[in-house]
């Protein structure tokens, strides 16, 4: 009687332990991986084409996803978390591919040619009325080339 | 006579609209923030892809961000936040449409902190909801940029919270917005 009571006791400590063990790695389990993923290939002209003409397509084939986007650097900030912005030139005047980069030490300026690798947030209207565009964007980007 | 009536109405009118145009602001990389706190844990996440209009001449003030683009420190947060609360495949995008009704308060010549009144109404989760709260804008060598909190109750935009987190998540949720504006070009 002792020895079945000391067994579920034993068996019932275990579950707890694992369980906790799971809930834990769950809850802390890192950040989707980027620089490394996989990913889907564009040009910055296209991906905002896509998002301007066929949103239903272009929400398909780039939402969410790690996509890697080449192009034309059009201007180089940094935002109110010093994290460093890029944007991508398109072919509509003022509108940007405005990507949000992961890391700052990137010696990124306006004019050259690059790709960043990044997940693809969507696109954002602006306002028409006031001629000002919308911007796609891409968050957590890498330097890919 | 008639003819140069019609004329100097054009005029005025062209000519209020360029005033109003040159009166433009926006950005497109602000920041909005939430907090929500309780006394088993403290959540907090950031967007920092806010596109935001200004008007100055008019007070009139847009923002829009995509729901997807909050980064939370912990990654089961964010699935959490962008699949069961906010469902962010059906509702991908908030906003916030409204005026700065004592906008004539600030004066984009003097350099200052403007205390200002916003009112207007927020979108989000297929909800909108009129709020009102006050702002400050800042004005230092002609550049613009504004700051504002509110609160928003969930219940209100139908955001259900399991009970098996109800003690993790405020009922109401502390909003910051911040923007640094930029001059609209006349082209």
């Amino acid at each position: 009687m002792r020895r079945k009571s000391r067994n579920l006791l034993f068996i019932f400590t275990g579950l707890a332990l694992c369980s906790f063990v799971i809930i834990y790695l769950v809850w802390n389990k890192p950040h989707r991986e980027v620089k490394g993923a996989d990913s889907v290939e564009t040009d910055a002209i296209s991906l905002y084409n896509s998002f301007t003409s066929d949103a239903a397509k272009a929400k398909a084939d780039f939402l969410d996803k790690v996509i890697a986007v080449s192009g034309l650097v059009q201007a180089v900030s940094v935002n109110q978390q010093q994290q460093q912005i890029v944007l991508l030139k398109t072919s509509v005047p003022g509108a940007s591919v405005n990507c949000t980069m992961e890391q700052n030490r990137n010696k990124i300026k306006q004019g050259d040619k690059v790709v960043l690798k990044g997940i693809c947030s969507g696109y954002i209207g602006g306002d028409a009325e006031m001629g000002i565009p919308g911007d796609v964007f891409v968050i957590r980007c890498y330097l890919s080339m | 006579m008639k003819r140069t009536i019609i004329i100097l109405c054009i005029i005025v009118l062209s000519g209020s609209y360029r005033s109003s145009y040159g009166q433009l602001y926006f950005t497109k990389n602000g920041k909005i923030s939430f907090y929500s706190t309780t006394p088993v844990e403290n959540i907090s996440a950031d967007n920092n892809q806010v596109l935001s209009v200004l008007n100055m001449e008019t007070g009139s003030l847009q923002f829009s961000l995509i729901n997807n683009a909050f980064y939370f420190p912990k990654a089961k947060m964010q699935e959490d936040f962008n699949e069961n609360y906010m469902e962010s495949d059906k509702y991908p995008k908030s906003a916030f449409k409204g005026n700065i009704t004592d906008i004539g308060s600030v004066d984009l010549s003097k350099d200052g902190n403007y205390i200002v009144h916003i009112k207007g109404e927020v979108t989000m989760h297929g909800v909108t909801k009129n709020i009102s709260t006050t702002g400050n804008i800042k004005i230092k060598n002609g550049n613009i940029s504004a700051t504002a909190s509110f609160k928003v109750l969930l219940a209100d935009y139908y955001i259900k919270i399991p009970t098996i987190v109800t003690d993790k998540i405020a009922r109401d949720i502390e909003v910051t917005v911040s923007c640094n504006y930029e001059k609209k070009s006349s082209n």
